[in-house]
């Protein structure tokens, strides 16, 4: 054989297997489009612990999308609904519902999402009625965060800013007018412009707040009892509801302090799963 | 042919020669052996083996063990050296030993050659041969023996008996021994391992004291702990009248002896404030730890009663091991808290044929060290139930070093669809505390061919309702990461323009037209001051005293001379007559002198301006450069 003969062959078979093991290198590698992919087909399909090892996978890996989150609680469904609950199913499936909600910006798919947490959460308190525990299982938001939720953070940002005006220039008319009613009327428009203004400002921090900073989990335990900062129970208190979104305060090592209604209180924090965000 | 006799001495000098050297490399060569604690075991199993190195050249180090592909060696090798040195009758004999043991895992099925093993004594490494072991699928290895506890020692010579088979009636193989209790051995005859000193004695004649192989570890981790028990070798008569257990109620707990070593094993003896002391470790367990956290082991408690001289409690160290969750990164979906060791699976289903509605057996065993799980989560599908488990356990101690074992779950699975169907894969993840990461033991458990038959029972029948009704349908696409934006209250310049701006613009208005109008009386105000006045009347007098008016120059003289009493003194002494001026800028503070002066100095320009002959300039000139050193004075009193 002669060199160049024998040179060209050798280049074309290391460019082949060069090329076998990249293809080979990327297809161990599921992005996350096909693991949804497997995860969704599983759901198909009926296999739900195949779905929830896909989709769990996928959150591991850090991927958020209301998507995933949806699908993600309803395999944990599924694994109730066949006979195969785990522990802790019901709140992984209210988990994956709620994140779904928060997260999508597809009206039907929060439709779709709010339908199964409804009855996910009717199944969880139908359990608490027969083991004679409250039946609350929404503790529902504060009065300031349900004003804040009322209008878009940007919304109140505008209502701000336009208060601010009018307050400003209602003084100025009135320091500087004259005439009694022009006068009259630019303190009156100035008296309402002011608690507007502080209202729409208070309430533009709160968002922005809850949007930066706020933690919110839900409970995926059942009976996970609360306790006091030295992890004594809490006197009187019942269980968290499994399933319920609670409020996280703070975390410290293996336990998370956390609001649900007036209950303040310290659980495990493998006792809940926080809601993911938009990075 | 007869040789020549001078032929046959040389070749005798030669063979002489050949023996002795032989002699001398048989002296040098140390002796070495090598053990396995089992010749079968099963896959994920451990097996311990021993090499036993002996030498009277110099101690044996650095000693290597060969281990082929499909076995992997679990942890860092426990090594004993000893040493030896007895003089009888002023004959020296040095003994130096190494005993190493390393926990090998299979992790296949086959045969395998594990070693050669070697150590190195006087810088010359020697080699002894390897030995076979036989791999076999998980739980299908006999049951191992437990070690005898007077088993035949495997090398000739005892670090603990040196005279052992050499002298007759002194024990050692073949020679019935009384059965006398603990050994008492005078501190000439014993060897003591420098890993059994401590510091100082925690107590006279007896103590306890307690270990742990490691100080960190994360929930579900084997932590083993051990207590020893010191007896002085001098004086063995200790009576121990109660006794309360170590607590660890942070953790699992797991016996590592068996039931019939209450008594103790003998570890070997330590110096200890010089003296020597027998130590034997009677307790040892596998803990477990629950949870994360700096989890404390409480001491066990003794009270010595006899010897009255030493008579007193006796307690072990309160040990605290530091422990964490395995990490966070790259763990697997469904892996439980505390799952941690090295584990497999294997699976048997049983038949694979069936009848609509009917059931299959699935045999599932899960082998392996450490916190062997109790649950394995079943794979949910529709159509196919799992009821719950009949579990066996095997699990107990594997060489006083480890927790494990196998463990056995027989699920009835009854299967609702017809048609191939698939029972999905068994898995188990895990975390392994040797190699630092997650694995996951799988079994798969194939597919089933159930037969239809007319009147099975639906998926759902006997149900008495459904659960979870009413579920929406699953999402087939990613919906994707929104378009981020910035909101308006992210930015600084929108607080500051956007709300800020209005009521400051108004209140700058407001500010900058009160402050105009106050600057504007506060320059009046200065304008009318004594001061100001007092600088127009010096110019102005300046300017009349350059003139040739003298008349002009005193009037001009005589104003400065009150704008600057009343500027400096606050005395207006316009109008004052006579003495009265230097009495009111006397009043007022002013030194007599000066007083006197400027009211000299008024009454000369009074005289001269209304003086019919009139005034010359020079005069007048005078009484200005007078009159201002009065007002310099005036202005520099205090």
């Amino acid at each position: 054989m002669k060199p160049w003969l024998f040179a060209l062959l050798a280049s074309l078979v290391v460019a082949v297997v060069a090329m076998a093991d990249r293809t080979a290198r990327a297809d161990d590698v599921e992005t996350p489009a096909v693991l949804f992919a497997k995860g969704a087909q599983a759901l198909r399909e009926g296999r739900a612990s195949d779905a929830i090892t896909a989709l769990e996978e996928l959150a591991d890996r850090g991927t958020v999308d209301p998507a995933a989150s949806y699908d993600r609680g309803l395999a944990y469904a599924m694994r109730v609904r066949i006979g195969a609950e785990v522990p802790g199913d019901l709140g992984r499936a209210a988990h994956g519902f709620e994140e779904a909600r928060d997260l999508t910006h597809d009206g039907k798919l929060a439709e779709a999402a709010s339908r199964a947490l409804a009855v996910v959460r009717s199944e969880v308190a139908r359990r608490r009625t027969r083991a004679g525990e409250p039946v609350e299982v929404d503790a529902g938001r504060s009065l300031s965060r349900t004003v804040s939720s009322l209008l878009a953070e940007d919304t109140w940002c505008v209502l701000a800013a336009m208060g601010s005006a009018i307050l400003a220039i209602g003084l100025f008319v009135r320091w500087i007018a004259r005439a009694r009613r022009l006068r009259a009327g630019a303190g009156v428009a100035a008296g309402l412009a002011a608690p507007v203004t502080l209202l729409a400002i208070a309430m533009a921090l709160a968002a922005r707040h809850d949007r930066l900073e706020e933690r919110e989990a839900v409970v995926v335990a059942h009976g996970s009892r609360p306790s006091d900062e030295r992890g004594m129970v809490v006197p009187g208190a019942t269980t968290l509801p499994e399933g319920a979104r609670v409020e996280v305060v703070e975390s410290r090592d293996t336990r998370a302090r956390i609001r649900f209604g007036r209950l303040d209180a310290w659980v495990p924090t493998g006792a809940i799963r926080e809601l993911a965000r938009w990075p | 042919m007869i040789a020549r006799p001078g032929t046959w001495l040389a070749a005798l000098v030669v063979l002489l020669a050949l023996v002795c050297s032989l002699d001398a490399f048989a002296q040098g060569k140390p002796q070495l052996q090598l053990q396995l604690e089992a010749d079968t075991i099963g896959v994920g199993d451990v097996v311990h083996v021993q090499l036993g190195a002996q030498s009277s050249d110099g101690q044996p180090t650095e000693a290597r063990l060969e281990l082929p592909a499909g076995l992997i060696q679990r942890g860092q090798p426990s090594t004993s050296p000893t040493q030896t040195h007895i003089n009888i009758n002023g004959n020296q004999m040095d003994r130096w030993g190494l005993t190493v043991d390393w926990a090998v895992q299979a992790q296949r099925v086959g045969v395998f050659t594990i070693g050669p093993a070697s150590v190195v004594v006087g810088g010359t490494r020697f080699a002894v041969r390897g030995a076979t072991l036989h791999v076999v699928p998980a739980g299908q290895a006999p049951l191992r023996q437990p070690p005898q506890q007077q088993a035949p020692s495997p090398f000739p010579f005892s670090p603990f008996d040196p005279w052992k088979g050499l002298i007759p009636g002194f024990g050692g193989q073949g020679f019935p021994q009384p059965d006398l209790g603990p050994p008492q051995p005078t501190p000439q005859q014993v060897t003591t391992d420098p890993k059994l000193a401590l510091d100082a004695p925690r107590g006279a004649l007896y103590f306890l004291h307690a270990t742990v192989d490691k100080t960190s570890a994360v929930v579900g981790e084997q932590v083993t702990f051990s207590i020893y028990e010191y007896d002085d070798a001098s004086d063995p008569s200790v009576e121990v009248q109660e006794d309360h257990e170590a607590t660890t109620a942070d953790f699992a707990r797991q016996p590592l002896m068996r039931m019939d070593q209450n008594e103790g094993i003998l570890a070997g003896y330590a110096a200890i404030g010089g003296r020597t002391w027998v130590v034997k470790l009677i307790q040892r367990w596998a803990l477990f730890p629950l949870r994360a956290g700096d989890l404390v082991i409480g001491p066990k408690n003794e009270i010595v009663a006899r010897p009255r001289s030493a008579a007193g409690p006796r307690t072990t160290e309160t040990l605290t091991v530091h422990v964490t969750e395995p990490p966070a990164a790259g763990r697997p979906p469904g892996y439980a808290l505390g799952d941690v060791g090295r584990f497999s699976l294997a699976a048997q289903v049983t038949p694979r044929d069936v009848d609509q509605g009917g059931a299959v057996g699935v045999h599932v065993e899960l082998s392996g060290t450490g916190n062997v799980p109790s649950k394995i989560a079943t794979p949910a599908r529709e159509g196919i139930e799992w009821l719950t488990p009949e579990v066996h356990d095997q699990l107990g101690s594997i060489g006083h070093e480890s927790f494990g074992g196998k463990r056995s779950f027989d699920y009835v699975v009854r299967l609702r669809r017809a048609g191939d169907v698939s029972l999905g894969e068994l898995s188990l993840p895990f975390w392994d505390p040797d190699a630092k990461k997650y694995d996951v033991a799988r079994a798969s458990l194939g597919t089933v061919h159930v037969k239809p038959v007319a009147n099975a029972p639906a998926a759902s029948a006997g149900e008495p309702e459904e659960t979870l009704p009413g579920l929406p349908p699953p999402v087939d696409k990613l919906e994707g990461e929104p378009a981020r934006r910035a909101h308006l209250d992210d930015v600084p310049i929108f607080w500051l323009l956007g709300v800020a701006s209005w009521p400051v613009a108004f209140g700058l208005a407001v500010g900058a037209t009160r402050a105009g109008k106050r600057m504007s009386r506060a320059w009046s105000a200065r304008r009318a001051s004594p001061a100001a006045e007092l600088k127009e009347r010096l110019a102005a007098a300046d300017v009349a005293s350059e003139g040739s008016d003298a008349r002009q120059v005193d009037a001009a003289v005589a104003r400065a001379l009150e704008a600057a009493a009343m500027a400096h003194a606050g005395v207006n002494v316009r109008g004052a007559l006579g003495g009265e001026v230097a009495a009111r800028l006397a009043r007022a503070g002013v030194a007599e002198g000066a007083a006197s002066r400027i009211a000299d100095l008024l009454r000369e320009c009074e005289m001269a301006r209304f003086s019919p002959e009139g005034a010359d300039v020079a005069s007048a000139r005078d009484r200005w450069v007078r009159a201002r050193g009065a007002i310099r004075d005036l202005e520099r009193r205090p």
